[in-house]
């Protein structure tokens, strides 16, 4: 039987009176890619940042790898190397080269040695493709290129689940196929994945399930052939017309 | 009155006295704004802290510098820490840290602030602490951008240290003003102080700048 990586009960969260995450239930198997689609401001990009703590819950579970996490009692920090995280303007730190900007957490956080780090750091970067740009600062790549580095960053602490927070919507349209493409590589060496994209040939491609959002609550769930071709809700219909 | 001949003979007499304030005037500014900046920087996080004990002393800190002249400032701190038996030079050096320390302070804080949040959200999700995610992601951002004002509050610094030749130090403004009464040709003296310190401040903001370039290289 597969390892559950993500489960998630009950969730809440609020920014004042705004009810952004309404109990929301959710839960993520090894290996799986689940993709959060949605309107803006149907809480799912809120969901992604509660399950690496950058946002705090207000309510419910949170069961990371079998562990619950309460932010009050848990080094969250340690639980963040666990839980990767890949956002919509990359974050990439200016101030660092691309190998940097790589080695930067394994070096610090890790304390890894660094002849150790870097050559862990350039076979990251061979894989994104991007072995020539180890030396150059990040204003110099493309949006693809920036988010590529963004993701061998993440991976850098060998972490169990990725999170993609709209990896693509920041990008040109060209550019969007090669990031999808490391993501779908990725997919494919069995990484537990939870992706927030608009990008539903992807969803349709590469994700196991697909999650709909509105209003801050889970509105439909299904393998994406079902979600896609026989969505049962009204609302799903409804969204899937307007974006496809 | 303006007789550029004499005032280049005093100049070329007096150049030894001069050094001698000169010397004093760099020693003063330079310890002043090394720590003034020590004392900015840790106001500068207390304010970012979103520590409610934390963020009060900050403010009443800067609101008590800015609020007062700074001669007074010198006063209070030479003749408080005179009876701790603290020199003049560091009871000024004092002074004027924790004069330079507030307005730095809030340089700080303002390029701190600067920084884009998704920065810090990038290293807390690479597992960073709070700690080592401002060292290392956060600061040498916002010290790049903090560098113009900087500067600039730099050169208010090393002026402003002239305020302490009220206190009997034997700075470069009291050079030109215990010989300009000596020799009753005051306006000669201030000239030529006038001139050093514009020297002083050319040659500064040169250094700014070339550090300036230094540190945008390959961004």
């Amino acid at each position: 039987m597969k390892k559950e990586m993500i489960r998630i009960e009950n969730l809440k969260k609020s920014f004042g009176d705004l009810e952004v995450l309404k109990e929301v239930n959710l839960n993520v198997q090894e290996s799986e890619v689940v993709v959060l689609i949605g309107a803006s401001g149907s809480g799912k990009s809120t969901l992604l940042r509660c399950i690496n703590f950058l946002e705090i819950k207000n309510g419910g579970r949170i069961v990371i790898e079998g562990e619950e996490i309460e932010p009050k009692t848990h080094n969250l920090n340690e639980v963040r190397q666990r839980v990767g995280m890949v956002f919509q303007h990359f974050n990439l730190f200016p101030h660092k080269t691309v190998l940097e900007n790589v080695m930067e957490a394994p070096l610090k956080v890790k304390n890894q040695n660094k002849s150790e780090a870097e050559q862990e750091a350039k076979a990251l970067l061979g894989k994104v493709g991007l072995s020539d740009k180890a030396d150059v600062y990040p204003a110099k790549l493309s949006g693809g290129q920036k988010q590529r580095v963004a993701i061998a960053r993440a991976l850098a602490m060998k972490p169990d689940i990725m999170l993609f927070d709209e990896p693509t919507s920041a990008l040109d349209p060209e550019l969007v196929g090669e990031v999808l493409a490391t993501m779908k590589e990725l997919a494919q060496e069995g990484m537990t994945m939870v992706v927030v994209t608009h990008e539903m040939g992807f969803a349709k491609e590469v994700a196991d399930e697909v999650v709909y959002m509105h209003d801050g609550q889970i509105w439909e769930r299904g393998k994406p052939e079902e979600l896609f071709n026989a969505p049962k809700e009204e609302r799903t219909k409804n969204f899937l017309s307007s974006i496809l | 009155m303006f007789d550029l001949a004499h005032i280049l003979d005093v100049l070329v007499e007096s150049y030894p006295l001069f050094m001698k304030g000169l010397w004093i005037t760099l020693q003063l500014t330079f310890v002043s704004i090394l720590i003034g900046t020590g004392i900015g920087l840790i106001f500068a996080l207390f304010k970012i802290s979103g520590i409610k004990v934390l963020n009060w002393i900050a403010n009443i800190y800067i609101a008590l510098i800015r609020g007062t002249p700074l001669i007074v400032q010198i006063f209070i701190f030479y003749f408080g820490l005179a009876e701790l038996g603290i020199s003049a030079f560091w009871s000024a050096a004092f002074g004027l840290a924790m004069h330079n320390g507030a307005y730095i302070a809030e340089i700080f804080r303002g390029s701190i602030q600067s920084v884009d949040k998704g920065q810090m959200e990038a290293g807390r999700s690479l597992g960073m602490t709070y700690g080592l995610a401002m060292r290392r992601i956060i600061l040498p951002q916002a010290f790049k951008r903090a560098l113009p004002p900087l500067g600039n509050q730099f050169i208010i610094g090393l002026k402003d240290s002239s305020l302490a030749s009220f206190i009997a130090l034997n700075e470069l403004f009291s050079i030109a003003t215990t010989q300009g009464s000596r020799t009753f040709d005051e306006m000669t003296y201030l000239i030529i102080v006038g001139l050093y310190y514009l020297i002083l401040v050319l040659l500064f903001t040169l250094l700014v700048n070339l550090l300036e370039r230094k540190l945008s290289a390959g961004e």
